[in-house]
């Protein structure tokens, strides 16, 4: 960009700072609140207390949630993770059908969660399974295949053609071919995407609470809480989400962003 | 090929075509279906009816409802490009490490849990929340208001907020594609800086500003949680009637109907966003 006059750089600046100001003030807030006492909107910054903390690792109902809620996640990751990957290989290369199955892995992610949840409500009434923790692991993996199948299809794209002939050409079976050049070639883009089917599965709230049976997980257990207005220890427990995910993703963007890009390209 | 090879290229093919054919197309196809049927005293008929979309168009309440809410989420993609446009701008000014630095700033919030950002939201908006707090201290507000919590102006800043980052990635994506080259080649000829934005600048991030508008608007239509959760009863969206129609009211049928709406406006943002998004080319 050409340089600006100083006017219209402190104006974009400013708007700039009050953009992230409001982005970030729904995150502060219950930080805030899980180490002083707010009431009525006051904080008294007077007695800083760890107290939140402690009452949460007392509370039964939060910590089953967090347990269903990380079971959830293994499984989406696992069923995703393998499914995704069989999926981009199956496509890598060929034409027929690609582009309309491709639609169809994105459906649950272009159409709202909510419509996404009563298909699939719809669906497990019809064929007689009832709601539980496989109903819910179901949903997830058909929300999160799309970004896991996106992932690794970027990665078999991206990797030379010439590897693969050349495991050929020295007499490499296909089986050979794949465990021992294709799969490690994508290892690092399936970790990424597992990260983010994980990450993704962790907050998933809209079509958890129309699939679950009689466990929640922790963003339906919040949700209803929610509503009838919540203890404080709630918010420590939102601190330490929020160190959580940014951890998950500092994770995967090291994962996802390929280290290598010149050798491959060679 | 192997036996064994072709055997397991077999079962790749299966699993294939299985899982997204399985659980994604037929449960949309079943759901698609049932927007036919109707409910007869709590127990749903399985004969094909045009019933649930004649009353959907004939029904004031329900058609008004849903029209208020696509003017209510326009306005929220509206508000959301107007604060994305100048800071996404801000951040192709800057230079090397600090661009992306800020950019990823920017975009963190996206990952926080949705339910924990909506609920601290509704602390922030309410009546002893802290905008009212900072109104009043600054003597804008004689005393807290009720203007932003339980109504729909609560759910526009809920989304609003909520949505931003959506609505920055784009634009900046646009604005960083454009080439340099004709930002010089237009000073050089003498343009303003003003010129050069509103003649080369402006008209070039477009397709980035059709692609957020199309995100938030999808995002904001599809959204049941926040207005659920900040709307009260003042507050109602076409999210909370379709949900209400499989929870309270039992009429699944009518359910999926009201679906089928709310599905086809949000594939037309989307058609429309890819459209804009991509007529005019960047290259040079």
């Amino acid at each position: 960009m050409t340089a600006l006059p100083r006017l219209s750089t402190i104006f974009l600046a400013a708007i700039t700072a009050l953009v992230a100001v409001l982005l970030y003030s729904p995150l502060f807030v219950p930080i805030v609140s899980s180490f002083f006492t707010v009431s009525h909107g006051d904080v008294d910054w007077s007695s800083p207390t760890v107290a939140t903390y402690v009452s949460l690792a007392e509370n039964h109902d939060i910590l089953a949630a967090l347990r269903t809620t990380l079971i959830v996640g293994v499984c989406t990751v696992i069923l995703s993770v393998v499914s995704g990957t069989l999926l981009a290989l199956y496509y890598h290369g060929r034409r027929s059908g690609r582009s309309v199955l491709q639609f169809i892995i994105f459906l649950p992610f272009l159409m709202p969660p909510i419509i996404s949840g009563l298909a699939l409500l719809i669906f497990f009434r019809e064929i007689g399974l009832e709601r539980s923790l496989l109903t819910v692991i179901i949903g997830h993996t058909v929300f999160v295949l799309a970004i896991v199948y996106r992932t690794v299809l970027m990665r078999l794209q991206s990797m030379s053609r010439t590897l693969v002939e050349a495991s050929y050409d020295l007499g490499a079976t296909g089986w050979q071919t794949f465990w021992r050049i294709i799969l490690p070639n994508l290892s690092s883009a399936m970790v990424g995407g597992a990260i983010l089917a994980f990450a993704l599965s962790f907050d998933e709230t809209m079509i958890t609470i129309l699939v679950t049976g009689t466990q929640s997980t922790l963003p339906v257990r919040l949700w209803a809480m929610m509503r009838l207005g919540f203890s404080p220890d709630i918010n420590a427990l939102v601190a330490l989400i929020l160190m959580f995910t940014v951890l998950l993703c500092v994770l995967a963007a090291r994962f996802l962003i390929p280290r290598q890009v010149a050798t491959q390209r060679n | 090929m192997q036996t064994s090879e072709r055997r397991a290229s077999l079962l790749v093919t299966v699993l294939a075509f299985a899982m997204p054919v399985v659980f994604v197309l037929v449960p949309l196809v079943i759901f698609l279906g049932y927007s036919f049927f109707s409910v007869d005293q709590g127990t749903i008929v399985h004969t094909p009816t045009l019933g649930n979309y004649v009353r959907f168009f004939t029904d004031p309440v329900f058609f008004k409802v849903f029209w208020n809410t696509i003017v209510l989420c326009l306005s929220v993609a509206a508000i959301c490009i107007l604060l994305a446009y100048p800071a996404a701008y801000f951040l192709t000014t800057l230079k090397g490490r600090w661009r992306y630095a800020l950019l990823m700033l920017l975009l963190v919030p996206l990952l926080m849990s949705y339910v924990i950002k909506i609920y601290a939201i509704r602390s922030i908006l309410g009546l002893n929340g802290f905008l009212n707090k900072a109104l009043v201290g600054l003597g804008i507000l004689e005393q807290p208001s009720t203007l932003f919590v339980f109504n729909m102006n609560a759910i526009l800043l809920t989304l609003t907020l909520l949505l931003i980052p959506f609505a920055i990635l784009p634009i900046f994506l646009a604005l960083e594609r454009i080439p340099q080259v004709l930002l010089r080649a237009s000073d050089d000829l003498g343009a303003t800086g003003l010129q050069t934005f509103l003649r080369i600048t402006l008209p070039l991030s477009l397709p980035g500003v059709a692609s957020a508008a199309s995100f938030v608007f999808v995002l904001a239509i599809g959204d049941f949680l926040t207005p659920q959760m900040v709307g009260g009863i003042s507050g109602f969206t076409f999210g909370r009637i379709l949900y209400s129609q499989f929870g309270t009211a039992y009429n699944w049928p009518f359910g999926a109907a009201l679906s089928v709406a709310l599905a086809a406006v949000v594939i037309a943002a989307i058609l429309v966003g890819e459209r804009f998004g991509r007529s005019r080319g960047t290259s040079v």
